[in-house]
């Protein structure tokens, strides 16, 4: 295959690019506003109030709109170098998302966080290899849901799969099953959350609990409160999503350690070589710590104080920086892939979300605080 | 007379193909795609760090490769005990129904057979059968899977 220039690959970002950007300057500046004075039920600006049609949601709409209705299902070749680039809006908003806290703000509330995120995350795990057990699932599909359901969906079943040694076609199932849910959560969430009249830290802990995919934690928060300030629900929401982040190695480690314990050792050779180190080493997202630099920025006070012209600059760019990457994030969600989802997969993520989803719900109301600890 | 089979596990349909091939005396070629589209279908998710990444998508690679191995293994069995000669052919470009499209515009097929559903690669997600049939340039058999 011939390769391509830097330059015609630096080109050939454009046109997607420049779909995503459009589609949310649309939304931004015609679309939400006109939203907000629209009178549904005898209401004004119902459609955001009650279904929490911000921009952010509206992104991802219009994203799955793209894909599912004028793509016919598969991003083109004239757009796919461009849609690609939402991992990376996504990755660069969430490390500037560090610039929300300080050490100090993180330590007061990153306790209760570990303590929630430890008992789900790994709560869910021992519960899908139970479940996964009772109902007679392959001992490597057990491994990738359990990994998918507590950790944060793609990225854990992603990186689970080859050390268990699980089918690919049967990831694929885990991962539309792991979405398909999760899009149904974003979805029901902000509604949820606006009839308990949950406080933004009460939501953020929630959702940051939940939610099995890390990138529908972010826009969940965002749909329910689209402010990019400390004490919003995305800043909460981080919090959590970034403990779990921290948790994809521990969790990737154990439950490759049991899934090879009982095969053979021919059959399972990566995990019999498999050290909590070396899995760390390839595992671990590096732009965490790009989070947490602009968090010891903050402390230092180098971004400025709170209302500073740089501070505002960049919670603006982060809004923007999000909004064109959740259009893409709506593009590579395929319904047609999503109805495929089904089998033992479906029934074990259905079962193992939902308890997840409203156990955390029950535990948040009962013993979380609407008063946030900053 | 030509006849293409686009291959996946399914046996009834490499013994589909072999029969028709020896009762009408066709051509018959194999052709299995390798699916290359998992860097897309996970190309969204960003907490995935490059190591982690690249580890997974050199493990589908593997898979397909162990795939196509076992596959064609298969069906070249049964081509031989009927004692036909067959044509045996790899793709790996775009996703499966266009790589089975394009095999079909440059052959000259009279007849494709393929399995329904046709589970190969992250085909197990999709609809092969509509896509193939909605632009195939010849007749389609389709193979209902072994139970």
């Amino acid at each position: 295959m011939e390769e391509k220039s830097s330059v015609a690959k630096v080109l050939a970002i454009v046109p997607g690019l420049a779909v995503m950007i459009g589609t949310l300057f649309l939304l931004r500046t015609y679309v939400e506003p006109w939203m907000k004075d629209a009178v549904v039920f005898g209401q004004k600006g119902w459609l955001v109030q009650v279904l929490s049609l911000n921009y952010i949601l509206l992104s991802i709409i219009a994203g799955i709109i793209y894909r599912n209705v004028f793509f016919g299902g598969k991003i083109p070749d004239w757009a796919e170098a461009g849609f690609r680039t939402t991992r990376l809006f996504i990755k660069s908003g969430v490390i500037m998302l560090g610039c929300l806290y300080t050490l100090q703000k993180l330590a007061k509330v990153g306790s209760i966080a570990i303590l929630l995120i430890s008992t789900f995350v790994f709560g869910t795990v021992f519960f899908v290899i139970w479940y996964g057990k009772r109902i007679g699932m392959e001992r490597s599909m057990i491994g990738v849901m359990g990994a998918s359901c507590g950790v944060c969906g793609v990225s854990a079943a992603v990186a689970t799969a080859p050390g268990v040694n699980a089918k690919p076609s049967e990831v694929a199932l885990a991962i539309a099953t792991i979405l398909g849910f999760g899009i149904m959560t974003m979805f029901i969430s902000p509604f949820i959350g606006k009839a308990l009249s949950m406080s933004d830290y009460q939501f953020g802990a929630w959702v940051g609990t939940g939610i099995l995919n890390s990138g529908q934690v972010l826009a969940t928060c965002l749909a329910f409160n689209p402010t990019f300030a400390p004490g919003t629900a995305v800043a909460y929401g981080e919090i959590w999503n970034v403990v779990r982040v921290i948790s994809i190695p521990f969790v990737v480690f154990i439950i490759t350690t049991w899934a090879c314990k009982a095969e053979a050792a021919e059959s399972c050779s990566t995990g019999s070589q498999m050290s909590l180190g070396k899995v760390f080493k390839d595992r671990f997202p590096i732009f965490v710590i790009g989070f947490f630099g602009m968090t010891a920025l903050s402390s230092l006070g180098w971004l400025g104080a709170e209302g500073s012209n740089t501070l505002h600059l960049m919670r603006e760019v982060m809004s923007w920086i999000f909004g064109i990457g959740l259009v893409g994030q709506g593009a590579y969600i395929d319904f047609r892939e999503l109805r495929r989802a089904g089998g033992k997969p479906l029934r074990v993520g259905l079962v193992a979300g939902t308890l997840k989803y409203v156990v955390a719900l029950i535990v948040i109301m009962l013993f979380v605080s609407k008063d946030a600890s900053f | 007379m030509k006849i293409l089979l686009a291959l996946d596990d399914s046996a009834r349909a490499m013994d589909e193909a072999v029969r028709l091939a020896s009762e009408r005396g066709a051509g018959l070629t194999a052709l299995f795609v390798l699916d290359t589209g998992w860097s897309v279908y996970i190309g969204s998710d960003f907490l995935l760090g490059s190591t982690a990444r690249s580890k997974f998508l050199e493990y589908t690679r593997d898979d397909e490769y162990a795939q196509e191995r076992a596959t064609v293994e298969a069906f070249q069995k049964r081509a031989q005990a009927a004692g036909l000669d067959c044509i045996i052919k790899t793709a790996t470009a775009g996703r499966v129904p266009e790589a089975i499209l394009a095999e079909l515009a440059e052959g000259g097929y009279d007849t494709l057979i393929m399995s329904q559903p046709f589970r190969r690669g992250l085909e197990v997600m999709r609809d092969a059968a509509t896509q193939v049939l909605k632009k195939a340039p010849c007749d389609v058999l389709f193979v209902r899977r072994e139970e």
